[in-house]
């Protein structure tokens, strides 16, 4: 719990306490923990002297920042209208029977999360898909498994 | 300046709000979310009108629209009263326990909108009155949580306040009553937390929540208040009276 | 003689695993060694804008360029190409006629382009300030140090400039606007929240040129008298915000930035606030609101933010591609930009080809062109040479265009005057096997879920228009519907607090107005014409025309197509989830649709 504070700490001060960092810090705390802890947010509170309730809207208010834990693994997959068009939805369907969660859900083991997000402004290869860093193109159901496959793998290393 | 409002030539002051001219001209247009104190709102769009100006007519809400020299304006045309109407209707199907919503949608003929569903039971139509009041009074316990269709307001993580002084000052301003405030001889309690009730110590009359009282006196410097405000006035007369004599 | 090898490094040539690609040819390279021929060098670039056909590679002075080039190709060019100037032609494009093109000027997709904003793209190292400053970078900066802000004002007034991010406001109104407060600090900002579905050329400036645009945000704050600036850019466009956040940073440590800008004793600080992912940020005074901290809420104007914008001082805003003609247009002289594009609309205008056209990617051609020219002679037409249906300008907020319109010329003007708008520039290509309600539903569920939610008619009027396009796409649409979304949507044209809300109505409105027999067909007959939703249609295989290639059996997600090899196929309807991708798998048109009553 201790490391954890420290953490969090460190995320803090790396900006001065004004409130226009406010989005930044929250954005710094989400890429470390996956999600944004609860004392993140009060410690942040109070660094910035703001109320916890300005942060907490703005941390549901933004789709890049989240409240519960996600998965090791995120998956995005594109929902913009190119890759709408040539059939993401699909996809979507496909990883929900591949491994049981929808969009904004996280599997049980915590591997996976699975996002529907907007255009990526990757559309000359739709339908796109993310997960993590690495961009897949052209995605199509056939391929769903072999992607899949490689983060489970590398899992359980 | 000038400028005609339904027929009647108004005269007004350069950046006033178009809403403050017509009230002062007893021309009637009605508001959820504009309260005096908290202007600017400019969320619940029951107020828009059409502006003519140059020839261009375009729809806007009188409540933060500065008025310009020469603009003909029309709180009550066709066009204005179906798109008020149907605001209106919209904002039943969202807060379909409120009155004055219903009583609303009557008067300004809204339609039936029967095809669609009703969103959420409840009072609440999220103009956003009650988190201004509380920002305004530096206590920030409540906020709007989530964004677009799932929009609602709430505390944090949807628990009881840390910071909440039961002031209730977020009830007092909400135009359909949605917050619930309920008091006991000694208690009141909202947002699902109670707090006790400091008496008046000349008559006993309640005089607020005690963190309430605390949060003021903290803001201005000066000791807790222990006395309501009719006892307070009685005292300052004593006090003159003891000064001045009789 | 020395040999530059240009390896595009965008989003998508990475996705195609062009980082390998460059790694290659650095070893090659190098194993090389001293007694190499021709000296070379390598090059990682921005996006071409042709992603669909990464990684793409260029070598110069020859000018050849390559598609679709992976690791195992790389010896063969360093043999060929990089030692001897020959082309190796399975790797060249082929044109519309089959013929290898060698160059990319002589490339159909490129061929017709006139670049401005796009000028550096491709051709230079976006990671290196040297390579902008060879390029002619930072000497219109240069020359607005000598300038008084009227001067730099009148240039761009001059030049007709209209804001490239979506309503098409004249860029020095705004300068102008801001220019004439008194009132100090003022503040410049660059809009990079690009969050239009389909739209891209944003994330490929920054990503591949951010120099132009840090050029272009200075040149504002000396026209204005700013001394600091943000730059706010989705964290979505992880190599974007890199790229500009390390080229503020050479810029400074070269003395073009900071505290004494090209020596001249100016100051000007600029910084990266990256996007939290709220499409509404797009909208100048949410944006404001997010860079000072807050939620993305946009608060009603007046007053514009060129009197009262961030942190309440001044500010003026301008989008990405607004600002990368900025340079130009002060280098070359306003009446030059002038010249190219029409009377309302000049310049040029990028533009996001995608969706079902063959040769999809960014496009820069002067202001004006057809649709046609756009999608049948640089997109080359539908994919599968399929009927085109429609044409989406302008993402969420702009309309569908149909199939008797494409000889519209596009620009701010014509385009809104048929229902649409330039928007971003996104242009989605639909064929016959697009369904315009699906269409509208899907645009209307994205605002619904990127609404604020500050204003009762986009919040719950959007809310209702989904529920009711939910309906009519699933089978229980009813008389009384379309009209209903008609007034729907006239009441959010003109009451809504802002741009979002406003424009939100438009793709139903314009699917309504060109398409209301599709509307119709849902509603009365519970028939879904394109073949698309789901509840409406069912699949079946003509077994005369079913060649037995199994394509459709392994696309099929659920297993519901059986079949031997070159045996007819068949649905099983039990299974079938009506999902498509047999259709889409089939390459003989054996699969078809019909529709199916609602439950």
């Amino acid at each position: 719990m201790q490391a954890e504070m420290d953490q969090i700490l460190e995320i803090l001060h790396r900006y001065p306490p004004e409130k226009r960092h406010s989005l930044a810090i929250l954005q710094d705390l989400q890429h470390h923990f996956n999600y944004i802890p609860r004392e993140g947010m009060e410690a942040l509170a109070e660094y910035l002297g703001c109320p916890l309730s300005s942060l907490y809207s703005m941390a549901t208010f933004y789709r890049a920042l989240s409240l519960k834990p996600k998965g090791r693994h995120i998956i995005k997959l594109c929902d913009g209208t190119a890759c709408h068009i040539r059939g993401s939805v699909n996809l979507a369907g496909g990883i929900t029977r591949l491994l049981g969660i929808g969009a904004g859900e996280t599997t049980e083991d915590g591997l996976f999360s699975l996002e529907l997000v907007n255009c990526l402004g990757s559309c000359a290869l739709a339908p796109v898909m993310v997960v993590d860093e690495t961009y897949y193109g052209k995605v199509t159901l056939e391929k769903l498994p072999e992607i899949l496959a490689q983060y489970r793998e590398g899992a359980a290393e | 300046m000038t400028i005609t409002i339904d027929g009647k030539i108004c005269s007004c002051e350069k950046g006033e709000k178009l809403l403050a001219v017509a009230r002062r001209n007893r021309i009637p247009i009605p508001t959820l979310c504009h309260h005096e104190s908290l202007p600017g709102q400019a969320s619940c769009r029951v107020c828009i009108v059409e502006v003519v100006q140059q020839g261009r007519s375009t729809v806007t809400s009188a409540c933060v629209y500065p008025v310009e020299e020469g603009i003909q304006v029309y709180t009550n045309s066709d066009r204005i009263r179906r798109e008020r109407g149907m605001i209106l209707a919209l904002l039943h199907k969202r807060a379909p326990d409120s009155r004055l919503i219903a009583d609303m949608c009557r008067i300004y003929g809204a339609p039936e909108l029967n095809r669609v569903s009703v969103s959420l039971p409840g009072k609440c139509i999220l103009c956003g009155l009650c988190v201004r009041a509380c920002a305004e009074l530096s206590v920030g316990a409540i906020s709007t949580v989530n964004r677009g269709v799932t929009k609602e307001i709430a505390t944090p993580y949807h628990e009881p306040s840390a910071v909440c002084v039961g002031c209730g000052s977020c009830a007092s301003v909400c135009p359909t009553g949605a917050i619930e405030v309920t008091e006991t001889a000694d208690t009141r309690t909202i947002w699902d937390k109670t707090f006790p009730l400091v008496r008046c110590a000349r008559c006993g009359a309640p005089i607020g929540t005690r963190e309430e009282l605390d949060h003021a006196a903290r803001k201005a410097g000066v000791e807790r208040e222990t006395l309501c405000e009719h006892c307070r006035r009685r005292s300052m007369t004593d006090v003159l009276a003891a000064a001045y004599g009789d | 003689m020395t040999r530059t090898i240009l390896v595009c490094c965008g989003t998508g040539c990475l996705a195609n695993g062009s980082l390998e690609v460059a790694d290659e040819f650095r070893r090659l390279i190098e194993a090389r060694g001293a007694d190499a021929r021709v000296e070379c060098q390598v090059k990682r670039t921005g996006c071409n804008g042709f992603c669909e056909n990464g990684p793409i590679v260029k070598i110069l002075p020859d000018d050849i360029i390559y598609y679709k080039v992976r690791r195992r190709d790389v010896q063969e060019i360093m043999d060929k190409t990089v030692a001897e100037g020959q082309a190796v032609e399975r790797l060249l494009y082929r044109d519309d006629g089959g013929r290898p093109v060698l160059h990319q000027h002589e490339n159909p997709f490129y061929a017709p382009q006139h670049k401005i904003a796009l000028r550096n793209i491709g051709a230079i190292d976006p990671t290196r300030v040297e390579d902008y400053l060879e390029a002619g970078g930072y000497q219109a900066l240069r020359m607005a140090l000598e300038m008084t802000p009227a001067e730099i004002i009148e240039q761009v007034k001059r030049s007709g400039l209209r804001g490239r991010g979506g309503a098409g406001f004249p860029t020095w109104r705004k300068w102008q606007a801001a220019a004439e407060q008194e009132n100090f600090p003022k503040y410049v900002a660059c809009n990079g929240d690009e969050g239009d579905p389909g739209a891209f050329m944003d994330r490929s400036v920054l990503e591949g040129d951010p120099h132009t645009v840090l050029e272009g945000l200075a040149i504002c704050a000396l026209a204005i008298g700013a001394e600091e600036g943000f730059l706010y850019i989705r964290d979505e466009y992880g190599l974007a915000v890199r790229n500009i956040t390390a080229a503020i940073a050479d810029a400074e440590r070269h003395g073009i930035l900071g505290e004494n800008v090209l020596g001249s004793g100016r100051r000007l600080k600029l910084s990266v606030v990256r996007g939290g992912g709220a499409f509404v940020c797009g909208e100048e005074t949410a944006l404001i609101a997010s860079i000072e901290g807050s939620c993305g809420e946009p608060r009603p104007r007046p007053p514009f933010p060129a009197e009262r914008g961030l942190f309440g001082q001044p500010t003026v805003l301008n989008n990405v591609e607004t600002l990368a003609n900025i340079p130009v247009i002060l280098k070359d002289g306003g009446d030059a930009f002038a010249a190219v594009g029409t009377e309302g609309s000049k310049g040029t205008k990028v533009f996001a080809l995608v969706g079902k056209v063959k040769r999809t990617g960014l496009v820069e051609i002067p202001m004006g062109a057809t649709l046609r020219h756009l999608i049948f002679d640089i997109g080359g037409g539908i994919q599968n040479d399929r009927p085109f249906k429609a044409v989406q300008t302008g993402g969420p907020s702009g309309g569908c265009i149909p199939a008797h319109m494409l000889d519209l010329p596009v620009d701010f003007d014509t385009l809104k005057s048929h229902g649409a708008m330039m928007g971003s520039g996104g242009m989605i290509v639909m064929d016959d096997r697009s369904c315009m309600v699906e269409v509208a539903r899907y645009y209307i569920n994205f605002l619904a879920e990127e609404s604020c939610g500050k204003c009762t008619p986009c919040r719950e009027g959007l809310r209702k228009m989904l529920e009711i396009l939910t309906d009519i796409c699933e089978g229980r649409g009813q008389e009384g519907d379309i009209e209903l979304l008609e007034e729907l949507g006239h009441t959010l044209q003109d009451s809504c607090l802002c741009a979002l809300g406003k424009t939100a109505p438009n793709p139903v409105l314009t699917t309504i107005q060109y398409f209301r027999e599709e509307y119709e067909a849902h509603i009365r007959e519970h028939r879904c014409p394109a073949g698309v939703c789901v509840k409406l249609t069912s699949f079946r295989i003509d077994g005369a025309r079913c060649r037995g290639c199994t394509a459709c059996a392994r696309a099929c997600p659920t297993g519901a197509i059986s079949g031997g090899v070159k045996q007819p196929h068949v649905i099983d309807p039990a299974k079938c989830i009506s999902c498509g991708s047999c259709r889409e798998a089939c390459r003989f048109d054996a699969v078809e649709t019909e529709g199916r009553e609602a439950v």
